[in-house]
């Protein structure tokens, strides 16, 4: 898709971070570069530092974190380590892994206007752009719910629409759904990719279940101990003989794909990364044989 | 938890619900005012049955009898010490005046829980947070206010997991004398004092990705204004203080000992 092409909206280069009091650092120069309107997928081991990055994205690291942070990071357009948080949270938006935690508010509407009004945005405003997080999030019903009535879907739904109604170029969620049933967390894939799709926002997913989100993303980067041990397109990246060997949670129609090469069964074109990609290779393999 | 279902927040929707905060509190004063400028009892008797009607018309009224149940040890104690003191002063003489007192100073007291206790009940915490914030309350106060509220049935829930989790490993809690019993909690409130440390770091962190603190001067989603439902309670509770100042000033109110006697 040439129009991503135009310009990377996340760049890092030799990214090295400490967090304050710990011995080694959480990342290690880390270089990077996320296009704009790009659904990139950060997956690896846990404690390799996939979180740690999230954080630099928004500028929680370095300004709420302290620490010790070196090497180069832009986001937006903008140096992180130059502006404060609240002036870059209406650039990236922030999804975190516990819905429960990040919603204050004792209505949904209300936590979804949360950020805008802090932001000081005047009340019509607020109140036109809450409606259409709400919609586009599929939860304009629940808007006048308390946030402990709703499942965990649908709270990590609030989530996403109050950090989607101040409007940021890049939505970044942090293990989105390791709280949810597999059925919640696919609603969410969903509403992610469309917001994608429908309004071209960069979102940047830090996710284990490949087999779910491997199909949606056009970019991936796959961490360990700290650094980016292989990054480019999911089919050749999730393929990898690497990729493999680190534990990544490789989506099952690749492995199945896989094991049918090796035992000399030919299926066309790409590496499959979802059962619905392998469903149409083996479709077309029994019907080039009839 | 039975403890917390009284601080759990249910939203219901009444003429009183629907006033405006501050008004039905402006009218929870007025009744408490009222009930201290006068000390007979005949005219607080009037006052706690002017609660009834607002409690039926909200709707509250199994809650409210169960608060006013709930007071009612404290109100007897109230009771009890200012007859017994009033029963020695009068050289150890039951007299209707002393009777009078103490009964009137348990209904002060009750028309007092009455009054703002209909104020709590019907005022939803989000309304009484935007209440608080539009009264020029700093809104770091509001904001710690309504998340305390919304926190409570999740601390609520994980107070249980982790009872329940202690107890799978053995812990007997109804176990001992008092302060035994009170020691066996220490191993229920360290871990949730501890989670609920961490949880506070994550709302702080999500806080802070939602712009916290970008301007000092907020905007709200929601305003309060005065309806024409507010004009007139509004006028209901300053014609209860009129008519009770004017009664008070101009009128002779009969004692408890002349109504029974009926030597008016």
């Amino acid at each position: 898709m040439p129009w991503k092409a135009l310009m990377a909206i996340i760049e890092t280069k030799n990214l090295t971070y400490t967090y304050p009091g710990a011995a080694w650092p959480a990342i290690k120069e880390v270089s990077i570069k996320i296009e704009k309107g790009e659904f990139t997928l950060i997956t690896g081991p846990s404690g390799c530092g996939k979180t740690t990055l999230c954080r630099c994205f928004n500028g929680l690291i370095p300004h709420f974190y302290q620490g010790e942070l070196k090497g180069e990071i832009t986001v937006a357009g903008l140096k992180v380590q130059e502006h404060p948080v609240y002036e870059m949270a209406t650039h990236v938006g922030m999804v975190f892994q516990n819905p429960e935690n990040q919603l204050f508010a004792l209505s949904v509407e209300k936590d979804v206007a949360f950020g805008l009004e802090n932001l000081g945005v005047p009340r019509e405003e607020i109140r036109k752009r809450v409606d259409w997080a709400l919609k586009l999030t599929d939860i304009y019903e629940l808007r006048e719910r308390t946030p402990t009535e709703l499942s965990g879907g649908q709270q990590q739904r609030v989530a996403i629409a109050s950090v989607l109604a101040m409007q940021p170029e890049v939505i970044v969620l942090d293990e989105p759904t390791s709280f949810l049933d597999p059925l919640g967390a696919k609603k969410i894939f969903e509403v992610i990719y469309e917001l994608n799709k429908k309004l071209g926002i960069t979102i940047v997913l830090v996710e284990h279940r490949l087999d779910l989100t491997a199909k949606y993303a056009d970019h991936i980067i796959i961490m360990d101990g700290g650094r980016v041990v292989l990054e480019g397109e999911p089919h050749e990246v999730l393929s990898s003989e690497e990729a493999r060997l680190i534990g990544v949670g490789i989506p099952k129609a690749t492995r199945l794909y896989k094991m049918l090469k090796a035992d000399g069964v030919k299926l066309g074109g790409k590496v499959p990364l979802s059962s619905e990609e392998m469903a149409e290779k083996i479709r077309e393999a029994l019907k080039s044989r009839d | 938890m039975s403890f917390f279902d009284g601080l759990r927040f249910r939203r219901v929707s009444s003429p009183i619900h629907n006033l405006d905060p501050r008004i039905k509190f402006i009218y929870a004063c007025v009744i408490f005012a009222v009930a201290i400028i006068f000390w007979q009892l005949l005219p607080l008797v009037a006052l706690f049955v002017l609660q009834i009607p607002l409690v039926l018309v909200a709707g509250v009224k199994r809650q409210w009898i169960r608060s006013m149940k709930g007071a009612a040890f404290l109100a007897s104690i109230i009771f009890f010490t200012n007859f017994f003191v009033s029963f020695m002063s009068a050289g150890y003489r039951v007299t209707f005046t002393a009777l009078e007192s103490a009964l009137a100073m348990t209904l002060r007291f009750l028309v007092l829980l009455g009054s703002f206790s209909i104020f709590f009940l019907t005022t939803s915490p989000d309304h009484l947070g935007l209440a608080l914030e539009q009264s020029r309350v700093p809104y770091e106060f509001c904001f710690a206010f309504t998340t305390a509220v919304r926190f409570v049935p999740v601390l609520a829930e994980e107070a249980q997991t982790i009872m329940d989790a202690q107890k799978a490993r053995g812990l007997e809690l109804e176990k001992g004398n008092f302060l035994k019993r009170v020691r066996n909690y220490i191993p229920i409130l360290i871990p949730l004092i501890v989670s609920a440390i961490r949880r506070s770091l994550e709302l702080a962190e999500a806080m802070e990705s939602r712009a916290w603190g970008a301007t000092k001067k907020r905007t709200n989603l929601y305003v309060l204004k005065l309806r024409r439902g507010d004009y007139l309670f509004a006028a209901i509770t300053a014609g209860i203080l009129a008519a009770a100042i004017f009664i008070r000033l101009h009128f002779y109110i009969p004692r408890l000992e002349e109504l029974l006697t009926g030597t008016i």
